[in-house]
């Protein structure tokens, strides 16, 4: 299921930044065509002015001449240029063709001033390597009489070569990032899921236990019950012995039933209606007689200090003192004979700490995260023998968590348990 | 038959155990799985009722290392869990039944006949002796329609005996067979047994059937016949 869950969550990501990097991508190689199509063009246009420049213009025996002659690549007694340019061609300004060096052109000039760019058929480019070629043809002016058209063409390679290479990158590139974005958000889909894995667990493991816990007395209640009723009557003291049974197992299950509703009951933060004023010093008194009487019955000595002072907190002091007395409890059942218990309130600046300390049995650092989950039991067959469900710790966190403080625990294997209890003072 | 019923709530091992062993079987039950791993190894039993949930090894585990030993007797499993991936989970480590709690005592009775009868040793729900029969279901003797009631201690011994006709068995052997793990029978309780079970084999007029041999044990035969 969080599998399912993580495999879709990578997915959207995968696609949704998948997406946006495809986008990024086009946009970015689109640009870059035409910035270097734009420098190319440049670079094209300056060649093709100097040519421009040479071209003379003269009067000569009452008539206007075309002198070509000092033009680059086009002239008689003319240097090349460079020998990057393909063609030049030299049109009348009605668009007849005068001069032209390089591969032969139309006779009559076909295209409208401007950069084109020509892909040469094969015969053509037998001639020069080149298949691809950006032309440019400008109209040339002199005394701002157009004299005529200068065409010129370069090969595009080495622009396409620069494009190609940039293509290749992105052919590589997006998809090795489209992976990397999967495993991304595959990774993300795990920590998101993290928390939310630990809280299905725990309510799985949560609802295993209340059935196991609900279905055995259950079950050892109905046995006892059938077997009774199978058993020959005549035998009073076996019936009676299972009647005691059921009577005790029905007993434990209603405690285990007000338990859990206790917890259903109480879930969530108290609202501002429910809390009263309460003061601890005058709360705890008789908590503290209740238990010096069982300390004596236990042999344990029981000590407690309070301040001198009034403590006022807002809570519901039933609930508080339900909370202490399961702490109590568990300190009490689980020191042995001789022990020592102390309970303990001190004041700081902002909070009061309510702290019972124990000389007992201590809890496992293995444990020690657990204890306060629904059903947990350092140890079943002890608590069993005493009667335990696993349930007090976690009222008493979810008391002090509806508080709006926070319950702790420090504790040493056969040394002794503190338990504390934290709560904000307002 | 001979059961090993695993069960850690001793609230609900107890009244299992004494439903059984009232209707003639012979109930080891143990609250560990560790004892249970043992027992199962050293003594061969006919059936075994496992609770899941145990502490230390779960009833599922040890189920799978009972039919890894190569034993076949058919399993039981007993628990709280009941939804299909559970049950498959425990009919696939090897189980052959599977009852969710709380366990209804007088179908896992009839359960418990029903894994019986697939037994290759089965031999119908009557045994007889030449005239003499047992009723395996109702734990009565009957020899020419004179029927009488066996206690589920007489039935176990009248079970044993009638499954190895003809042979002498020791009070050992006898002790092995019907106490269950752990008691200690007293000296003389194979004896006095015995001399309960004569009684009611009188009154079907088969007193004579179980003679005692002397420094050896017991032998249950047809004194007229062979």
């Amino acid at each position: 299921m969080f599998n399912r869950s993580r495999r879709t969550l990578a997915y959207w990501f995968a696609l949704s930044m998948g997406s946006i990097l495809i986008l990024f991508a086009g946009v970015s190689y689109y640009r870059d065509v035409q910035s270097q199509l734009k420098a190319f063009d440049q670079v094209l246009s300056q060649k093709s002015k100097v040519m421009a420049t040479s071209v003379q213009y003269r009067l000569y025996g009452g008539r206007w001449w075309l002198d070509l002659t000092e033009v680059p690549l086009l002239g008689n007694n003319a240097l090349p240029l460079d020998s990057e340019l393909v063609y030049a061609r030299w049109y009348t300004a009605e668009g007849y063709l005068v001069r032209f060096a390089g591969t032969p052109p139309s006779q009559v000039l076909t295209t409208a001033p401007g950069f084109q760019t020509i892909q040469r058929d094969r015969q053509q480019a037998l001639l020069t390597p080149d298949k691809w070629l950006r032309q440019v043809t400008l109209p040339v002016f002199q005394n701002e009489i157009l004299v005529g058209y200068l065409q010129v063409a370069t090969p595009l390679t080495t622009l396409r070569t620069t494009l190609a290479e940039r293509r290749l990158f992105f052919a590589l590139g997006v998809p090795i990032t489209l992976g990397l974005i999967g495993l991304t958000g595959w990774f993300l889909g795990g920590i998101a899921l993290q928390p939310i894995r630990g809280a299905y667990d725990q309510l799985q493991r949560f609802t295993a236990d209340a059935s196991h816990e609900l279905r055995a007395p259950v079950a050892a209640i109905l046995s006892n019950a059938q077997v009774g009723l199978i058993a020959p009557l005549n035998d009073g003291t076996q019936q009676r012995q299972r009647l005691e049974n059921i009577v005790t197992l029905t007993k434990s299950m209603g405690t285990l039933l007000s338990n859990l509703l206790f917890l259903a009951r109480h879930e969530g933060i108290l609202t501002a209606e429910v809390l009263t004023k309460v003061d601890l010093v005058q709360l705890l008194p008789p908590l503290i007689e209740d238990y010096t009487a069982q300390a004596v019955a236990q042999n344990l000595q029981f000590r407690s200090s309070l301040p001198k002072y009034p403590v006022n907190l807002q809570a519901d002091p039933e609930l508080l003192q339900q909370a202490i007395k399961n702490l109590l409890s568990n300190a009490f059942k689980y020191t042995p004979p001789g022990g020592t218990v102390h309970l303990r309130l001190l004041t700081q600046a902002h909070r009061i700490l309510l702290q019972v300390e124990d000389t007992g049995m201590g809890i496992p650092s293995s444990d020690l995260p657990h204890i306060f989950e629904r059903f947990y039991r350092v140890d079943t067959t002890r608590s069993r023998q005493t009667g335990g469900f696993g349930l007090g710790l976690s009222i008493v966190q979810q008391i002090v968590q509806a508080h709006q403080g926070q319950v702790t625990v420090t504790s040493q294997v056969g040394q002794g348990s503190v338990f504390q209890i934290e709560l904000p003072l307002k | 038959m001979m059961i090993l019923l695993v069960e850690d709530d001793p609230n609900q091992l107890e009244p299992l155990q004494v439903a059984l062993s009232q209707v003639g079987h012979i109930v080891d039950g143990v609250e560990d799985g560790e004892t249970a791993r043992w027992l199962m190894s050293e003594k061969e039993y006919d059936l075994l009722i496992l609770d899941w949930m145990l502490p230390s090894v779960s009833g599922v585990n040890l189920c799978r290392q009972y039919r890894q030993l190569g034993k076949t007797a058919p399993v039981l499993m007993l628990t709280a869990k009941d939804t299909i991936t559970d049950k498959v989970t425990g009919l696939d480590a090897g189980a052959d039944d599977y009852l969710v709690k709380p366990v209804d005592v007088i179908e896992l009775l009839a359960r418990v006949r029903a894994l019986g009868r697939r037994s290759p040793l089965w031999q119908g729900d009557i045994l007889s002796l030449a005239d003499l029969q047992l009723h395996l279901s109702s734990l009565t003797l009957e020899r020419e329609q004179v029927k009488i009631e066996l206690s589920s201690r007489e039935f176990q011994l009248m079970e044993y005996l009638m499954r190895h006709p003809q042979q002498v068995l020791s009070r050992d052997q006898i002790e092995r067979a019907l106490w269950e793990w752990g008691t200690e029978p007293e000296s003389n309780a194979v004896a006095t047994l015995v001399r309960r079970l004569r009684q009611r084999l009188e009154t079907v007029g088969a007193k004579d059937w179980l003679e005692t041999i002397y420094g050896m044990g017991y032998r249950l035969s047809n004194p007229k016949g062979t």
